[in-house]
């Protein structure tokens, strides 16, 4: 009898379990999250509290880690610094459950690129900033970057970093000078090159190698780009599709000419002095990496403190030193000239306005087309 | 209570634990999957259950090539780690000596460092300007442009590599448990040193073959590591795809689709080897 009861009661159990496996069905989407959320933002004020520990998402080497101690030291409290962001996709696909069930995700700063940022403000998952709080970014950040399409006034994110995508190459590899973005199509170079995997990243490159301008190409023309991505790796052109993961190919010789960002040869030509890179003559892809503070997050004033400090600018100059991307912040090219004149008339730190001329931000896509873009790009990388 | 139920109920309470960790762990993520499996949408409008099916014919037909190439690479692999794995257990079970519990460590300690760092390692190992290329360049097994690294070869020895003691293991714990007697008496018998191999080893092996195959093959077959570090797009196996549909696309339905797919090929080779060696060794093996 017992038993009976038993075997009903697991029987009962089992298929509640199935019904409500199956019942809770559908997974949320976003869209609706971003027409509620496109409402005007009210006066905000974040309380001056205890730093406390907080915690900051960044991309691998991509901070002097004495910047972090002289923080802990001047504000107290103590930052859990993870450089767990290698990609801007999967990072959004690891924490977009908890974002979209809006539960905290357990970081204070996360620091994503443009077209993540986008997403990110649009679906409000973000917290607008205090503005009395970052009084350093009101007054130093650049100007091109004081406003961008996607958050006009800079309410939500505030630059990190910004770099460009071009070319890594090897002159002694190669044999020759390069100066176009072709050369990564050059057969010559067959099975020695390495393409990056963001969609944004390569169609927008062989687009400017088309004669296209990326920033206002539709996608048609971006579809078109990605078919000539496809031909040329079907015949063993590209050796892999890459995250920030082509450098140890590229420092060790194994590949010649790389789909490359500034700051990372900047870096690995410490390791391998014979590495270049070129801004093509057609130009080059301008992106920046933006801090944001993820919704939930609990310690805001501690995260705008950090936004403020790295702000000062000889704080930014330290980090321009370390990580060689371009600096968002103004008037510290004097500062880093008289410690290290080289990294002050290095071209990929400190562009001439020439140059910066030929920077071309990323597209503004729909959601639907930048999907588009991406399953097609998915396609060619294999996965 | 009577004397009589606490003593139905006994078994119960042992097993609850395990029982519970399986429906909340294992049972309902699964069904949880198998509905998103079902659903169409896209990530800005939500995904709906819809039962459709087709996601698992499209997922199917789509990626036909990579499910191909995961369970030629890992029966390779699988392969080259019996060949490989089974002197080596032999080795150590007959004739180590006090050597014995030094190989058993050694055979473990790659675990003691992280999976994807030992296939980092293997990447500068192979590179194009190692020694080992420069090795295979001079001996001739490789042209003068040839490399190793990016090569569906370096995918193969990378899952061989870390699968290896999952292999070794468990045919070490079934020759081990062998009576050297028996071998003695086959011997006493007449049969010869590779008879007596054929007919008493092979066959009282055959638990930890079977276990050892099963641990390299399932998890070898989802494996998506060595393709992503050691291969191209043209080594993908389908745990690439199912990781990029999962966080890259976010096209949760055919992710589900896929890894239902993959579960199923494995559940009916699994049916079939098992059909294959006798179902007596599949329970002895779990021993």
């Amino acid at each position: 009898m017992a038993e009976q009861t038993r075997r009903k009661f697991l029987g009962r159990g089992g298929s509640l379990a199935l019904a409500y496996a199956l019942a809770g069905c559908g997974i949320e989407g976003t869209l609706e999250r971003a027409q509620k959320a496109a409402t005007p933002i009210p006066e905000i004020t974040h309380k001056k509290v205890p730093i406390g520990n907080w915690t900051f998402s960044n991309w691998p080497l991509y901070i002097d880690k004495d910047i972090l101690k002289e923080f802990d030291e001047q504000y107290g409290g103590h930052v859990k610094y993870l450089e767990d962001i290698n990609d801007n996709d999967e990072f959004y696909g690891k924490v977009r459950q908890q974002l979209t069930a809006e539960q905290p995700i357990g970081r204070d700063i996360v620091t994503l690129t443009d077209f993540m940022a986008v997403k990110w403000v649009r679906n409000r998952y973000v917290q607008p900033l205090d503005k009395k709080n970052i009084p350093n970014v009101v007054k130093n950040l650049v100007d091109n970057l004081k406003s961008v399409p996607y958050d006009k006034k800079r309410d939500y994110t505030v630059p990190w970093q910004s770099g460009a995508v071009g070319i890594g190459y090897n002159p002694k590899k190669t044999g020759r000078e390069l100066n176009s973005f072709n050369d990564l199509f050059d057969p010559a170079f067959k099975g020695r090159v390495t393409m990056l995997n963001e969609a944004y990243d390569s169609s927008g490159v062989t687009m400017l190698a088309q004669g296209v301008d990326p920033t206002t190409a539709k996608i048609d023309q971006i579809l078109a780009a990605i078919e000539k991505i496809q031909q040329a790796a079907d015949s063993g052109q590209f050796r892999r599709f890459t995250g920030n993961d082509y450098s140890t190919d590229l420092a060790k010789g194994n590949i010649w000419v790389a789909h490359a960002y500034s700051g990372d040869i900047v870096q690995l030509q410490s390791d391998n002095p014979d590495l270049k890179f070129i801004y093509p003559d057609e130009g080059a892809m301008l992106f920046t990496d933006n801090m944001m503070i993820p919704a939930k997050a609990e310690h805001v004033y501690a995260a705008e403190t950090m936004m403020n400090f790295v702000y000062e600018p000889e704080v930014a100059a330290k980090l321009a030193i370390y990580v060689n991307y371009l600096s968002p912040c103004k008037g510290i090219k004097e500062i880093v000239e008289k410690t290290d004149p080289d990294i002050a008339n290095n071209p990929l730190i400190f562009p001439s306005d020439e140059i910066r001329k030929k920077l071309h931000p990323y597209p503004a896509l729909s959601d639907a087309d930048e999907r588009t873009m991406k399953e097609a790009m998915a396609k060619v990388t294999g996965a | 209570m009577s004397l009589n139920t606490r003593r139905k109920l006994l078994p119960w309470l042992f097993i609850g634990p395990g029982l519970l960790w399986l429906l909340l762990f294992f049972l309902y993520p699964l069904l949880n999957q198998a509905s998103v499996s079902l659903m169409t949408g896209n990530p800005e409008q939500g995904y709906d259950l819809t039962w459709a099916f087709h996601n698992y014919w499209d997922a199917i037909s789509e990626y036909k090539e990579q499910f191909g190439r995961s369970i030629l690479y890992a029966g390779v692999s699988t392969l080259l780690c019996l060949i490989i794995g089974f002197p080596l257990a032999y080795f150590t079970a007959f004739h180590a000596g006090r050597w014995k519990s030094f190989i058993l460590l050694l055979i473990i300690l790659p675990f003691f460092m992280s999976y994807v760092l030992r296939t980092v390692a293997w990447q500068l190992i192979l590179s194009d300007d190692g020694t080992v290329v420069s090795f295979f360049r001079t001996i001739g097994l490789l042209g003068d442009d040839g490399r190793l690294l990016a090569s569906r070869t370096a995918v193969i020895a990378g899952i061989t590599y870390n699968f290896l003691p999952f292999m070794a293991l468990p045919l070490y714990v079934a020759l081990e448990k062998i009576d050297p007697r028996l071998l003695e008496a086959a011997t006493d018998l007449y049969a010869s040193r590779t008879t007596a191999f054929r007919k008493v080893t092979v066959p009282l092996a055959l638990p930890g073959i079977f276990a050892g195959s099963l641990l390299t093959f399932i998890p070898a077959c989802g494996d998506f590591i060595n393709a992503a570090l050691l291969g191209t797009p043209q080594q993908y196996m389908i745990g690439n795809v199912i990781q990029s549909k999962f966080l890259n696309i976010l096209d949760y339905p055919q992710a589900a689709a896929l890894s239902f797919t993959l579960m199923l090929f494995i559940l009916v080779g699994i049916f079939l080897y098992a059909r294959l060696l006798g179902t007596r060794n599949l329970t002895e093996a779990a021993i």
